[in-house]
């Protein structure tokens, strides 16, 4: 069976009886295929899903960057539109978010379960690249090896936004367009200022090491 | 005293603010703010300069406004409706408030894509042939970009999102620190904020927007020196209003390039039609006249902006209020009691002394709101007359009796075409038109 074949099933399976199947020999049973099958691509339902985080993002930088207007746009808005581009593929899998998102706002300023790891990973690689695109135009000032820092923090916003769109009941989600509108304007003014690094450099002190090599003390 | 630097920079039209915990600490601040105002206004009078009130005013004025302009949607809808309203305001606060128009905070490119994709499947790229990216003027609750197709230009006007949903937290948490700062009493305002509340509701339903927009121009084409934008349905939406991209001057830019008279009387004289066809004719009209929702073009025709807030009034309103107008029922006693009895401003709850203030007060209204129609002319230039209406509304805010009354009186209609009238003479007095007054009024009745 096809990875995304078994992945499909399992996304149905935990959307119809509201949690992942109690064992993998169950879940494989289900599929009709071998529990080696399933480890044959999957470690664990944890890393399956994992894969899920990871590919959602991925297939959103993929979309949004192949876009004719994206060589045209600042930093600021190619992170406007990542975030834009997300929030509309998370309207077609809402249910799977809401019951296997791991959210933030449930143990705030705690290292991001591993889960995440992945699509924290790959997260990150964009967010270099939008800010090098941002020091490269003169939107961004350099700040050398402090920037490093920016792609973690960045990827704790986008987090935020998550659980914001996951607990917003307005109508459209529109209160999460306001959000990311508001919140992604006010990280790039202080990036514009060095209020951000203070801010990082807080988060971290109260959340302790995290993993990840963004977030190693530069040394 | 040590000089006091503003609250923030100019540069403050660019910070948003977001949640309700922020949006208290704004107004806040502003209150705060206009205390040490007043603290520099007595400080100066202390050391022997005789600062005159109105710099006070002003000092005060662009504090709050500064505030407001942070706050997108409901608050500064509040701010715009206050400052037509000669009477709730002083001048300077008003001015200040004029410009909300112009300057609401702009929406990102990006998510304007978003609205687009959301609303017609495809980007504002692929629909036309070119499109700003960036607004090119603010509207209360949206924003209009500039966009091209062909040889034809259009005016795009994009909603800003979840302001339907922040409308009502955001009136709630604006209101008593609104009341503090500008000093005005709660009853006073509370048919203010009710009417912001359900027109800005209404307002941000574009569908309804646009079919008015498209009904009220063809009903009103008859009226001379008067044009509007064509809509286009096939680019609107719920969210998005697509109309013809038009060149001409906001009213008040228009004024400042001293106009000569005949030219200010004729563009005067359309606005005034218009209104007149409206209320009288069509008993439906465009209850927002505010200079930035009328341009005048190259001919100097007056060019309609903006139908987000129209009122339809009933046949028995229009009849009662316009009984008004009647020259003769001031020399009446009873028959203007009588007509303040049917508008309900008058009732049996009152005491003598009510009925008393309210009556000569009315009377006092009546005749100087109603004295353009009583003559076959009238000249808004006279700047005395504007002046006499602005002191009327101070003296009736400074009058202990009329202000602990149990206000909100008369039916809610009037506060529309109060409004509407308040904003129609301030717009005259702005042009400092000569209108012809009497004739058009007669024909309609």
């Amino acid at each position: 069976m096809e990875k995304n074949q078994i992945i499909q099933r399992y996304i149905e399976t935990v959307l119809e009886h509201g949690e992942p199947p109690g064992s993998v020999y169950r879940f494989a049973k289900d599929l009709d295929i071998s529990e080696r099958e399933f480890f044959g691509q999957f470690a664990s339902f944890e890393a399956l899903e994992a894969g899920i985080w990871r590919d959602l993002t991925r297939a959103t930088i993929e979309a949004i960057s192949s876009g004719e207007e994206w060589t045209d746009f600042s930093a600021h808005h190619r992170l406007l539109t990542f975030y834009y581009a997300y929030f509309e593929k998370v309207l077609d899998h809402r249910s799977f978010f809401l019951v296997r998102f791991p959210r933030p706002s449930r143990q705030p300023l705690q290292t991001p379960p591993s889960q995440l790891r992945l699509m924290h990973d790959e997260f990150c690689d964009f967010a270099r690249r939008i800010i090098a695109t941002g020091v490269d135009r003169g939107e961004l000032p350099c700040r050398g090896k402090v920037a490093h820092t920016y792609p973690g923090a960045m990827f704790l916003h986008f987090l935020s936004a998550i659980d914001f769109n996951l607990r917003d009941d307005s109508q459209g989600f529109e209160r999460t367009d306001a959000y990311i509108e508001k919140s992604v304007k006010l990280g790039f003014d202080l990036i514009g200022t060095s209020a951000l690094d203070s801010a990082v450099d807080l988060v971290r002190f109260l959340s302790g090491r995290t993993w990840g090599k963004d977030q190693q003390p530069s040394a | 005293m040590s000089s006091t630097t503003p609250i923030s920079d100019t540069g403050d039209q660019e910070k948003i603010t977001s949640g309700k915990v922020t949006r208290v600490a704004a107004l806040a601040g502003a209150g705060a703010q206009v205390g040490v105002n007043y603290l520099k206004h007595y400080g100066k009078r202390a050391v022997g300069a005789e600062p005159a009130i109105d710099d006070l005013h002003e000092a005060n004025a662009s504090t709050v406004y500064r505030t407001f302009s942070k706050l997108k949607g409901g608050p500064l809808k509040v701010a715009q409706m206050l400052s037509i309203d000669k009477n709730m305001l002083p001048d300077a606060y008003r001015q200040h408030f004029a410009q909300a128009q112009y300057s609401a905070p702009p929406l990102s490119y990006p998510l304007v894509v978003k609205t687009f994709r959301r609303e017609f499947g495809k980007g504002p790229s692929e629909i036309f042939d070119t499109f700003s990216q960036s607004a090119i003027h603010g509207a209360s609750i949206g924003q209009v970009h500039r966009a091209t197709k062909g040889e034809h230009t259009y005016a795009v006007k994009v909603q800003y999102p979840g302001v339907a949903d922040s409308l009502n937290s955001d009136l709630a948490v604006v209101k008593p620190i609104a009341l503090q700062i500008l000093g005005l009493k709660d009853a006073d305002v509370e048919p203010y904020f009710r009417e912001v509340q359900a027109k800005l509701l209404e307002e941000t339903d574009y569908t309804t927007e646009l079919e008015r927009s498209i009904e009220l121009s063809q009903q009103t084409q008859q009226v001379s020196g008067v044009r509007f934008p064509s809509y286009y349905p096939e680019y609107s939406s719920s969210r998005i209003i697509t109309m013809d991209w038009i060149d001409g001057l906001p009213l008040d830019q228009f004024v400042a390039r001293d106009p000569d008279q005949p030219t200010r009387d004729r563009v005067g004289q359309a606005i005034w039609d218009f209104y007149h066809h409206q209320i009288h004719i069509l008993k439906l009209f465009h209850a927002d006249p505010h200079p930035g929702n009328f341009l005048v073009d190259a001919d100097d025709q007056v060019v309609v902006l903006d139908f987000g807030c129209t009122k339809q009034i009933p046949d028995d309103f229009h009849r009662d209020y316009f009984e008004f107008l009647d020259a003769d029922l001031l020399d009446d006693p009873a028959r203007f009691e009588a007509a303040l009895r049917t508008l309900e401003i008058v009732s049996d709850e009152d005491s003598e002394r009510e009925r008393q203030v309210i009556i000569e007060n009315a009377m006092r209204g009546t005749e100087l709101l109603g004295r353009p129609f009583h003559h076959g002319s009238f000249d808004f230039g006279d700047e005395s007359y504007m002046a006499e209406i602005y002191q009327m509304g101070e003296e009736h805010s400074q009058n202990e009796e009329m202000r602990s009354m149990k206000t909100a009186r008369g039916s809610a209609h009037s506060i529309y075409l109060n409004r509407a009238y308040f904003g129609l003479y301030s717009l005259m007095g702005l042009l400092g038109a000569r209108v012809k007054t009497e004739k058009p009024v007669l024909d309609y009745f």
